[in-house]
């Protein structure tokens, strides 16, 4: 497991920066932005220098680039289930007010537009992360503003759809095409077969497509057993030597 | 009692860690003690010139809270004092000599230092939202740089560099001598230790700014147990335990949280008959509460055996409430915020608000709330799942939805939730933001289109513990 400062694809020159004083100098701005760009075009991410970046922009305000903090935000939005998300709000300005109560603070905050797409993408999350992914995709589907939003992060739908099916791979052994359909926004089952088949490398059998057994979905029942050491016993074994016979 | 609860009772026993613990716990009482003598010590011997009671006179000030109802000028003043004070720490030439009031001067002032940093800034974004005060707006929009952020960071990342203290740390880490790596400042032990309480102040501003990676990241160089240096100073230990807790919490890793949580509280429990009269001991007890909060909070989250000592404290401080966050459901919400809000940090906007709008100036305390609660909200069903399929090997989806009155493909939801946060990363070895994802809850299964296979996982009987306790019987 890769720790969470850490990501294989980011360039020694972000490096650099991250684990060093720079990461606070506003100069530096502009190299996290090139960075973000490079992650929507190449697929890749990079959460702890995104986070690196919001906090440039949580220090300077006056440098915020709504269309960054919205792509890094959508690129967040391709991982779920993760903290990436949260913790990218996390460093947003409190007025961007992600989770309004009241239809009055929604009413308030939407006179700014950057505003607004932070709620959107924000209930965007919501539906990923609590796992509707039939609502996600009539959500993304509702409004041209999303598209705008999701412009720039390259194959952001494709992105969406394999996060969703290592998610079902993980917790079902066989499920209905149907729902398959739904979840993942493909319509027609040749078009399904094609995904799951190619991309997943799943079977279909007439209306149920057959997920193979992998470590998340054999759900084995087992007993734990204790772990014995030697070093549990260091007492005992000296007391021995110790004791006069 | 059966024999298994006995045996799982303290599963981790560990007769060394115990004998750690207890030398701990006397050098704490001797700490106690030792530091009486020494301000007795001081206010006979510090006498010196005028020039070396000024010094003192501000070395006291830094390390001292201001009064409650400070005054705008006084916070200003007292920002002042610092920059002075630290300025002269850092770029005299060379090294200083201060003779400091206190074994614990290091720790209060840079504690004070970020606590004044906080309260100015919340107090700054209260101004600015309730409108209420037009004076002192003014004075606070012309000075938009007192009390900034790149100035309070500046000055623990220069104690941090001027000690060496992370190539020191990094050496003790690695079995060397830190001395060959201390340099001229950082082989004193008032630049030592200044540097090194700032490692554990960062950590502490970076979580109130929200930033709770690299809040974790700071502490690379620190290792996280009894013989690190912060847990000479209580306090320090403390708030270390506290924020390193809560940036887990917040980066979903609740096994982490939970693991911090109940090493610093069950610590406190053994040593608290003798903090009492502590200076510290106000502060300490309502840090205290607020951890039992939160790792109510977090075994609701994460249903996890706690230790017994920190079990009955929870059911006795917050037993309703961890009652109903653990059932889950809609109701147990406001629960969840309201002890949230009581217990986290107090967070903090670090740029001038805008005072044009009011409305605009939201505080970042409801703001971090908004974030978690929407967390607690997509799993809040978890509960109720976990408690339905406990009871079956095999399940049809749809007659559960029946018995659960939801749709199926809600219920496909909810057990998708469940199965995803059932699997977290843990810590294992090396950096915080480091480790191993692990399946953390007893119950699985998997669907089979519309069947729920259940599986569990269930503890053996624990042998060694009852082995060893019987040898130790018979010889």
């Amino acid at each position: 497991m890769v720790a969470f400062d850490k990501c294989e694809t980011r360039p020694a020159h972000i490096d650099a920066i991250l684990n060093g004083l720079d990461r606070y100098n506003p100069e530096t701005t502009t190299i996290f932005q090139d960075y973000v760009t490079q992650q929507c075009e190449e697929r890749t991410f990079d959460c702890y220098a995104n986070l690196a970046l919001l906090k440039l922009y949580q220090f300077n305000p006056h440098l915020l680039q709504p269309d960054t903090v919205t792509n890094v935000l959508v690129k967040a939005l391709t991982v779920f289930p993760s903290p990436a998300f949260s913790l990218c709000l996390a460093l947003l300005p409190p007025h961007t007010q992600p989770f309004p109560t009241t239809s009055e603070a929604k009413a308030a905050s939407q006179t700014s537009d950057f505003v607004e797409s932070v709620q959107k993408l924000s209930h965007l999350s919501t539906l990923l992360e609590s796992a509707q992914y039939t609502q996600f995709w009539s959500t993304l589907n509702s409004d041209d503003l999303y598209a705008d939003l999701t412009a720039d992060v390259a194959g952001f739908e494709e992105l969406i759809r394999i996060r969703i099916a290592v998610e079902v791979g993980k917790a079902f052994r066989t499920v209905k095409a149907e729902s398959l359909e739904q979840w993942l926004d493909i319509r027609g089952r040749e078009a399904l077969e094609k995904f799951v088949t190619e991309v997943c490398a799943w079977k279909v059998d007439g209306a149920l497509v057959q997920v193979p057994a992998n470590k998340e979905n054999e759900a084995r029942s087992e007993v734990k057993s204790e772990r014995v050491g030697i070093e549990q016993f260091g007492r005992v074994i000296r007391r021995g030597f110790e004791l006069p016979v | 009692m059966s024999y298994d609860d006995r045996a799982n009772a303290r599963p981790n026993i560990n007769d060394e860690s115990d004998v750690e613990e207890e030398a701990l716990v006397n050098d704490y009482r001797e700490q106690v003690n030792y530091d009486d003598s020494l301000s007795d010590l001081d206010r006979t011997t510090s006498l010196g010139g005028a020039a070396a009671q000024d010094l003192q006179a501000q070395l006291a000030a830094a390390a001292t809270p201001l009064e409650y109802q400070a005054t705008l000028e006084t916070k200003f003043a007292s920002y002042d004092n610092y920059c002075s004070l630290f300025h002269y720490i850092l770029n005299s030439d060379g090294p200083v000599d201060l003779e400091v009031p206190s074994y614990y001067w290091a720790w209060d002032v840079i504690d004070e230092f970020i606590y004044q940093f906080e309260s100015f800034c919340r107090y700054r974004t209260r101004v600015a939202r309730t409108g209420s005060n037009e004076e002192e707006a003014q004075v606070l929009r012309e000075n938009p740089n007192t009390w900034g952020c790149y100035s309070v960071l500046n000055v623990l990342y220069s104690l941090i560099q001027r000690s060496q203290i992370n190539e020191q740390l990094a050496a003790i880490k690695r079995g060397e001598d830190p001395v060959a790596f201390a340099g001229e400042y950082g082989s004193r032990p008032l630049y030592k230790m200044l540097g090194y309480f700032s490692i554990v102040g960062l950590l502490r501003v970076h979580c109130l700014l929200g930033d709770f990676s690299l809040a974790l990241k700071t502490l690379d160089d620190i290792e996280m147990n009894k013989k690190a240096m912060f847990a000479r100073v209580m306090a320090a230990h403390f708030t270390t335990y506290y924020y390193v807790g809560f940036s887990y919490m917040m980066m979903r890793r609740y096994a982490d949280a939970i693991r911090m949580f109940s090493h610093i509280l069950v610590y406190v429990s053994r040593t608290k008959n003798f903090q009492k009269g502590g200076n510290s001991y106000d502060a300490i007890a309502k840090k205290n509460d607020q951890m039992y909060a939160l790792i109510a909070i977090c075994v609701a989250l994460h249903p996890t055996r706690l230790d017994d000592t920190i079990h009955s404290a929870v059911r006795e401080k917050y037993g309703e409430q961890f009652h109903r966050m653990q059932q889950g459901g809609p109701e147990s919400l406001p629960v969840f915020e309201e002890l949230f809000r009581s217990a986290c940090p107090k967070f903090i906007s670090p740029t001038p608000p805008d005072f044009e709008n009011p409305a605009y100036n939201v505080d970042p305390v409801d703001h971090h709330t908004a974030i978690f609660m929407d967390e607690v909200k997509n799993t809040v069903f978890n509960p109720t799942i976990r408690s339905y399929l406990k009871l079956y090997t095999t399940m049809d989806l749809k007659k559960l939805a029946g018995f659960l009155e939801v749709e199926s493909d809600q219920l496909r939801s909810w057990l998708l939730v469940n199965k995803q946060r059932s699997r977290q990363i843990r810590w294992v070895e090396g950096g915080l933001l480091e480790g191993e994802p692990v399946i953390s809850n007893d119950l699985d299964y998997a669907i089979e289109d519309d069947l729920i296979h259940v599986s569990e996982t269930k503890a053996g009987r624990r042998l060694v513990d009852w082995y060893l306790r019987n040898l130790a019987r018979v010889y």
